[in-house]
């Protein structure tokens, strides 16, 4: 029977990547795998074919016997405290997750309990060899001089050891429950045990060496000292024993040393194994509800909800504003969105925020008690936020087409022109950036009333460039928020629609073009305005002085990006008209 | 399209208190449809003239003409792949045609889609929702995007009449799948449609909102709306239409009002109902014969 189950999942894995194989076929994917390949050789497995520069490549075989010991005891701790919260924690029965295509197809079959089990245990290996590849990658572990396979080996023992402990750990907690032994019950239980080894250590501790002073802790050697005696002598040695036992084979130095470390960490994840699969707990039901919770939640992002929907009750969020039946359509998307976004984005935040701007900067900046650093310090954090919030601005906050493009039958049915639904699905994350970025502005302008170790900036030039700043924000943001949705409708299955993320190496060349793209288009969108801004500076510098010459360029900048915006958003329109989400689908 | 064919109306009998509160579920507010029945309704409410739409290029719908007059419910009926959702998607200004004109009210969907859109509604067998807007959030969303000034009025009555009085505050991730699709129904029903597309009406709900439903299409023809419904379900559209256009691979095979197909059709082959003429009519095989 478990040979059909493996026919299942290895017949899934080809067909998946046939298809991703099959869709290379198209420029746009092909091009995409071909620039996430290449990130990927040049990130990561280049080292691998040239031998050159892995972290690995003779470190852990200089690292000195001491700070492997430490290593190893961190190494135990963690895997302890991941132990800990698998019967701490959870509060549900043992529910081993299914499709809900496995769960029509399997539960009701002549199949039992332990082939189940032996399927989901087939199953979590392929994501446990994944993920030890991605841990490899990462810590760059290969070209390591020989010793990849074994960080490679180690990884999987860890990984595979923690994944049957937390089912069997689901198993023992669902019997626990079964003999009425309630939940908060365990976790005194646990808690309880665990207290009595934690005063033990601290016991121990406290009788073997002497107290700790304030100045010892200025010292790294001294606090590792501590750490050391802590964890590596006394009852936490122990206690912690096994859990080295699992991390001794990754941190091993060479091959003779990995075999002496291989056979218990082998004999204990035999052991669980045997645990695992001697657990008769119905896990069937809480499957079934599990499943179906997933199905649900993959459905509610599919049709472009969020992953939390489902997963529990989703709060009512109060309207910004009241919306009235008439007045300009496009509103009705922002009010929309900003319900949407939920309850931080109503108007009175923002002037919460600018109160608070102006009650705790103003006094902060000016007072002669503030220690000197602090307001220009604060001043410019805010002020370099405001200007990176342009940049991640757009990414965060999707509350536009990107969002909404899902629900695109419902979009175009409305009596309305494409520029309409496209200026309405812009507003609101223009409105969010743009409030935050005011909102920071004013806490830099009230604050940044001296230059650090330096002569006072004057209340009117401080103003002078809050103002220009603030002038040219909401063009700014809108200019950044035209670009990933006109994407969205030039090339949608280049971007993100709603929340589903989809994979694949190709899906992360596409993203990249993408990016690098939007830089460039920003970039040039900028160009007319900069130069315009740059022009105006110089000349109404000359004339009228610096004070009015920053808001005065900023506004004429502003005006040309407004001008781009506007064109921008007529073409979108246009674009929207015509497009045809059912022909991207087909596709 | 022929002729006008009379609406069959259903027997009145011990359903009659159903069917009553099921007639006043189409009618959003009388006051708006006094104001609209006052101009001269216009000839033809649907008219198609060659609509294809083509993925790339597999023909999803070929060269498809036909017209419905106010009054009239069309069934659309085909195998499954025949193009129906393409062509009600197609007609509701979902997704553009590829050839062809539609002229909703005779505002032409391609070069005028504000004013055609303005007119006509589409359900899809699927309501789609917004999950962060309560009902009473969608109906105000709703009357922005038509210009509805007197929606409060309309959607408390059209909520009252679904039955959904008490569930104004709720998201539609609490309400149950009838109840979101009742929800669908209110806001495409607020701005009192001339046009309403119907894909597959009927999917899941209950009996009675099945009996509701029908009666609701039934209530809307006779004020006057022209409507098309896409359904399986054939003894519902022998029940509830007037007119029959069946598509086989995108192309029209049959077309009239439901007394001339089921006669033509039994005149070749004894008494025939709409599944007789679907099966005969798209060459499909049915069990057992």
């Amino acid at each position: 029977m478990i040979g059909a189950l493996i026919y299942l999942q290895v017949q899934s894995i080809k067909n998946r990547l046939r298809v991703r194989l099959r869709r290379l076929k198209k420029p746009k994917y092909l091009v995409g795998a071909v620039v996430g390949a290449a990130y990927f050789y040049f990130f990561f497995f280049r080292n691998l074919f040239t031998g050159r520069g892995g972290v690995a490549a003779g470190t852990a075989d200089a690292t000195p016997p001491e700070t492997l010991l430490m290593f190893e005891s961190l190494g135990a701790l963690a895997l302890f405290a991941m132990v800990l919260s698998a019967w701490i924690f959870p509060h549900e029965r043992a529910a081993l997750a299914f499709t809900e295509a496995e769960i029509a197809f399997l539960f009701p079959a002549p199949v039992t309990r332990r082939t189940l089990i032996h399927f989901k245990l087939v199953r979590s290996q392929i994501a446990i060899l994944f993920t030890t590849l991605l841990l490899m990658l990462i810590t760059r572990r290969f070209g390591g001089g020989g010793t990849a396979w074994i960080r490679a080996v180690g990884w999987w023992l860890i990984l595979s050891t923690l994944n049957l402990h937390t089912l069997a750990a689901s198993f023992a907690r669902t019997r626990l429950l079964e003999r009425g032994v309630s939940n908060w019950r365990r976790r005194v239980v646990v808690l309880s045990a665990l207290s009595v080894v934690l005063a033990a250590a601290i016991l121990w501790v406290r009788r073997t060496i002497p107290a700790p002073e304030a100045s010892d802790f200025a010292s790294l050697d001294t606090i590792k000292y501590y750490v050391r005696h802590a964890l590596e002598s006394g009852p936490a040695f122990y206690v912690l024993y096994p859990f080295r036992l699992v991390i001794r084979p990754y941190l091993a130095p060479d091959a003779h040393a990995f075999l002496l470390t291989f056979g218990p960490v082998l004999a204990l994840m035999l052991l669980h194994y045997w645990w695992v699969v001697r657990s008769d707990v119905a896990f069937e039901e809480a499957s079934v509800e599990l499943s179906r919770k997933l199905a649900e939640r993959i459905a509610a992002i599919r049709a472009g909800g969020n992953w939390h929907s489902t997963a529990g009750k989703q709060k009512k969020k109060r309207p910004p504003f009241a919306l009235r039946p008439a007045g300009i359509p496009a509103v009705a998307f922002l009010w929309k969105n900003l319900i949407s976004a939920g309850q931080a984005f109503t108007l009175r935040t923002w002037l919460f925020l600018a109160l608070f701007a102006i009650c705790i900067g103003g006094p902060m900046g000016a007072s002669r008690l503030t220690p000197g650093w602090l307001p220009p310090t604060i001043g410019i954090v805010t002020a370099i936020l405001a200007g990176y919030s342009l940049l991640l601005g757009p990414a965060i906050l999707r509350q536009d087409l990107r969002q909404d493009l899902v629900n695109a039958d419902v979009l175009k049915m409305y009596p309305l022109r494409g520029w309409q639904v496209v200026l309405g699905e812009l507003l609101a994350p223009t409105a969010i950036l743009t409030g935050a970025q005011w909102c920071l502005l004013l806490l830099a302008v009230t604050m940044f009333s001296r230059i650090p170790e330096g002569d006072a900036v004057p209340l009117t030039n401080r103003l002078s460039f809050g103002a220009g700043a603030a002038i040219i924000a909401p063009m700014l943001n809108l200019i950044s928020l035209v670009i990933p949705n006109a994407s969205v409708l030039l090339f949608p299955s280049w971007v993100q629609i709603g929340r589903e993320r989809a994979g694949g190496i190709e899906v992360i060349g596409q993203r990249l073009i993408f990016m690098l793209g939007s830089v460039l288009v920003f970039a040039f969108a900028l160009l007319p305005a900069a130069v315009l801004f740059g022009l105006v500076f110089f000349l109404s510098r000359l004339f009228l002085g610096m004070i009015t010459a920053l808001p005065l360029s900023a506004a004429v900048a502003a005006a040309v990006l407004a001008a781009e915006a506007g064109l921008a958003i007529w073409w979108m329109g246009r674009l929207f008209e015509r497009f045809d989400l059912s022909a991207e689908s087909v596709s | 399209m022929g002729s006008i064919g009379p609406i069959p109306i259903l027997p009145r009998g011990p359903l009659s208190a159903l069917l009553a509160i099921g007639a006043v579920l189409v009618c959003p507010c009388d006051a708006r449809s006094n104001a609209s029945a006052h101009p001269k309704p216009h000839p033809i409410m649907i008219e198609v003239e060659g609509l294809t739409k083509l993925y790339d290029k597999f023909p999803a719908v070929s060269d498809l003409s036909f017209a419905v007059r106010p009054g009239e419910v069309m069934g659309l009926v085909g195998p499954n792949g025949a193009g129906k959702t393409t062509t009600l998607r197609c007609l509701s200004g979902i997704i553009p045609a590829t050839h062809g004109a539609v002229r909703i009210v005779g505002e032409d969907l391609t070069t005028n889609p504000v004013a055609a859109k303005r007119q006509l509604a589409f359900f899809s067998d699927e309501p789609r929702l917004f999950d962060y807007l309560t009902v009473q959030q969608h109906l105000t969303f709703t009357a922005r995007i038509y210009q509805v000034s007197d929606y409060q009025e309309i959607g408390r009555r059209l909520l009252e009449e679904l039955e959904m009085a008490d569930k104004i505050e709720l998201l539609p991730g609490e309400l149950s799948r009838g109840m979101k699709q009742k929800l669908a129904i209110a806001c495409g029903l607020l701005h009192s449609p001339k046009v309403i597309f119907f894909d597959e009406p009927l999917t899941g709900l209950d009996p009675l909102g099945i009996r509701r439903m029908k009666d609701s299409i039934l209530k809307r023809a006779r004020e006057g709306a022209a409507i098309i419904i896409s359904s399986h379900l054939l003894h519902l559209l022998e029940e509830v239409c007037s007119h029959v256009l069946i598509l086989k691979n995108g192309r029209k095979v049959v077309d009239g009002t439901m007394g001339d197909i089921l006669q033509k059709f039994s005149e070749q082959s004894g008494d025939a109902n709409l599944e007789e003429v679907f099966f005969r009519a798209t060459g499909e095989a049915k069990e057992g014969k």
